[in-house]
């Protein structure tokens, strides 16, 4: 006896759903494997670690504070005086804003080493002309891990 | 037990199974070493587990305080109300300020069991606390963490500190951050009380914990049943001075450790003895095939070749130590087969008739020109004695007449009256020797050939008796280790393998010898109606002898009468004959042949008896 076994072409789309799904976790997976560090330098930026970064904000009052987060990022908590102004949407004319002088002092942060977004951020500020550009390259992670004081909203 | 009687076969099965009960033994033992083993480990893991779940737990705690302590410590009114204290109502409203969690509650209020806010100045002099939560706490910071908190400089001083301290009131866990943020006016300290957060130690590890305080107070109590199958392993939490705070009991369930670690043992102990056994096995059976097979073959042929085939070579094929051994012998079994050889045709070569007699009389050796001069064939000489061949009485002879020679043996020159087998006797002078066969005195005697004169047939017959003498002792000494390996020397071998028999075991043996014969010749004369002449010719067994013109059975009638019985009989004979007359009574059932049947099953019983004994 001979059983016809109907086509199913949901069973078809079901199968190629389940290649699909587990190709997309394998690529997922190598790609936060293959996450990069944020670079130890950028050139013609001083970058700083925590301690030295909150010696910068208490001896220069004029010192302007960017968290290139996300705002969700920025509200759980951030350094005192910190301004949010995320890498993506920063724009010369809000950095400006806050920082009209082109000479004068910024620090970025983000993160973490792991955390690309103050390079970002830093890359496009230079391009806009300041010159005067400080980096916390291991931003909030080392910050937190420091215990240090942070604002919360 | 003689070492002799083990066989490498048995030797190697015997070390083999030695091995395989030591591995039985060493897996066993090591089987339950690993259960301790594991056991072991499994504390010492359970306890560094409860060791990370209260680090877990108290860093849980420290989110709570520390998100608190930043709240607070950026708070406008409270820093207002710092710098009001001085000032009229101040205290006051810092107080009202500071119980305002207590009462409003805030983010991680239901997470952590909140004791005190205590506001202290750079000094780290209490200038302010709650009002609610406990009471009679000493009215500064731990003298510990004071101490710690002033050794920190600059920007070190901005992070936020925790620690576990034995208060009056018990162990607490407090949390210092400094108020203003990164411009202090002075410090913050969340106080919580730990014991509200130890249960979550047995969520995080997942195991039954109970925690006592120092004195072994207990303090939280698990619902699980914990009264059997479960093992205690304590963990004690430490203060940050070093003091214990509180002893925490985890609770492993060992039956089903147990249980997994005897799956585990089982499989492991059966995977390893499976191997062993069959690598035991395997090894066995590589000494079976290249060992075992080859010594047992070797041993065979070694033993057909000392039973007289030595034209077979004994199998040289098998590992080097086979080959060298097997070559050596056959090299070895070459050169007797030459030496024996050499011998016989040197004793044959002579034209004299040279015998030899054992101790009974009966001939041992006679050479080729015996033979001839007498008239035997070989077949029949192995019946032969003295009295046969000889009418003079040669023992008597010897007695009366011998001279000692030169190197002190017995010598006799003497005329011999020599019986043919056709029944005529001559007259022969003769040479006669005492010789020593098989450790017993006998008779070897050299008959002169004719064509010689009296005087030189004398010198040489010495000589050739003194020849003799060294042959046959070389051959006898041959036929005495190798039974068999000389077919043509007669009684040589029957001798020794007589030799270890008793004389009460060779008289039962010639009786029962001599009752098969007479049975047999019975059954033949009475069931078949034919004569003891019929039987000899028709058997093939026995000699016929014709003496005077009449046919005689000489040998055949020895062995009716236990007097005339061979000391040695031939005992294949007696079972040949008795099989015969069997055979021709075919399907006749008389009491005579069953008599027959009887005595020939006793006869071969007695045999298999003192072969087995031998």
């Amino acid at each position: 006896m001979v059983i016809q076994v109907p086509h199913n072409p949901h069973i078809h789309v079901a199968n190629r759903l389940k290649l699909f799904i587990i190709l997309m976790l394998l690529s997922s997976t190598l790609a936060a494997e293959e996450k990069p560090y944020a670079p130890d330098v950028i050139e013609g930026t001083l970058v700083v670690t925590a301690e030295e970064a909150i010696e910068l904000i208490l001896n220069d009052p004029d010192l302007t504070v960017i968290d290139a987060r996300k705002k969700t990022e920025y509200v759980k908590g951030h350094i005192e005086g910190a301004i949010n102004m995320l890498n993506t949407r920063m724009k010369s004319e809000d950095l400006e804003k806050v920082c009209p002088d082109k000479t004068r002092a910024i620090l970025f942060y983000c993160n973490g080493t792991r955390c690309l977004r103050s390079t970002d951020a830093i890359r496009k500020a230079k391009s806009w002309g300041y010159t005067n550009l400080i980096w916390f390259r291991g931003g909030w992670k080392e910050w937190t891990d420091k215990r240090l004081p942070v604002v919360t909203e | 037990m003689r070492i002799e009687s083990l066989s490498i076969k048995s030797a190697t099965i015997a070390i083999f199974t030695i091995i395989g009960v030591v591995a039985i033994i060493l897996s066993l033992f090591a089987g339950s070493y690993f259960r301790q083993a594991a056991l072991d480990a499994q504390m010492n893991s359970l306890s560094r587990v409860i060791e990370v779940a209260s680090q877990e737990m108290l860093k849980e705690v420290s989110r709570h305080t520390f998100d608190l302590g930043m709240k607070l410590g950026h708070s406008k009114d409270l820093i207002q109300a710092v710098r009001s204290i001085e000032k009229p109502g101040g205290h006051s409203r810092l107080v009202e300020l500071l119980d305002d969690p207590f009462v409003n509650g805030f983010v991680g209020f239901s997470e952590i069991d909140l004791e005190k806010i205590r506001i202290y100045n750079m000094d780290l002099e209490l200038i302010g606390q709650s009002s609610a939560g406990t009471k009679g706490l000493d009215a500064q910071f731990a003298d510990n963490l004071t101490e710690q908190l002033r050794n920190r400089k600059h920007t070190e001083r901005l992070k936020a500190i925790d620690a576990l301290w034995i208060s009056a009131e018990g162990p607490l866990y407090s949390t210092l951050v400094p108020l203003g943020g990164l411009r202090p006016i002075g410090y913050l300290e969340i106080i919580n009380n730990p014991v509200f957060n130890l249960p979550d130690i047995g969520k995080i590890t997942r195991t039954p914990v109970n925690t006592f305080s120092i004195t072994g107070e207990k303090i939280n109590n698990d619902d699980h049943d914990i009264s059997h199958g479960y093992l205690p392993v304590e963990f004690t939490l430490h203060a940050s001075d070093g003091q214990p705070a509180f002893r925490i009991v985890g609770y492993e369930n060992v039956d089903e450790l147990y249980r997994e670690m005897e799956e585990t043992q089982l499989v492991t102990i059966s995977c390893f003895l499976l191997l062993s056994l069959g690598t035991l096995l395997f090894a066995l059976w590589l000494f079976n095939r290249f060992l075992f097979t080859p010594v047992r073959q070797m041993s065979m042929d070694m033993e057909r070749i000392t039973h007289g085939k030595l034209d077979l070579k004994v199998n040289s094929k098998g590992l080097r130590e086979f080959h060298v051994l097997a070559d050596t012998f056959n090299s070895m079994s070459e050169q007797v087969r030459m030496r024996t050889n050499d011998l016989e045709r040197l004793l044959d070569m002579d034209d004299s008739a040279i015998m030899c007699f054992d101790h009974d009389k009966e001939a041992v050796y006679i050479n080729k020109a015996a033979t001839s001069l007498l008239d035997y064939s070989n077949d029949e000489i192995v019946d032969l004695d003295l009295t046969d061949l000889f009418t003079d009485d040669i023992t008597q002879l010897m007695k009366n007449s011998a001279v000692h020679d030169s190197s002190g043996q017995k010598k006799l020159h003497t005329s011999l009256t020599c019986k043919h087998k056709d029944g005529h006797e001559f007259q022969s002078t003769a040479v006669i020797n005492c010789i020593d066969v098989m450790g017993q005195s006998g008779y070897a005697i050299a008959l002169n050939s004719a064509s010689s004169s009296k005087e030189t047939m004398t010198g040489q017959n010495e000589q050739r008796l003194d020849a003799v003498e060294q042959s046959l002792s070389s051959l006898l000494e041959f036929a005495k280790n190798n039974p068999g390996l000389m077919s043509g020397l007669g009684n040589i071998g029957l001798l020794d393998s007589m030799g270890v028999e008793s004389d009460k075991q060779k008289r039962v043996l010639r009786e029962q010898a001599v009752n098969v014969m007479s049975l047999a010749l019975t059954c033949w004369e009475r069931d078949l109606g034919k004569t003891k002449l019929d039987l000899a010719e028709e058997s093939k067994i026995w000699p016929v002898y014709i003496d005077k013109s009449t046919p005689t059975t000489r040998t055949l009638d020895k062995y009716l009468k236990l007097d005339s019985c061979p000391k040695n009989p031939r005992n294949q004979r007696v079972i040949d004959t008795a099989e015969f007359v069997l055979r021709k009574m075919k399907n006749r059932t008389t009491v005579g042949r069953k008599k027959l049947q009887d005595a020939l099953n006793a006869f071969r019983l007695l045999l298999s008896g003192m072969k087995s004994a031998g």
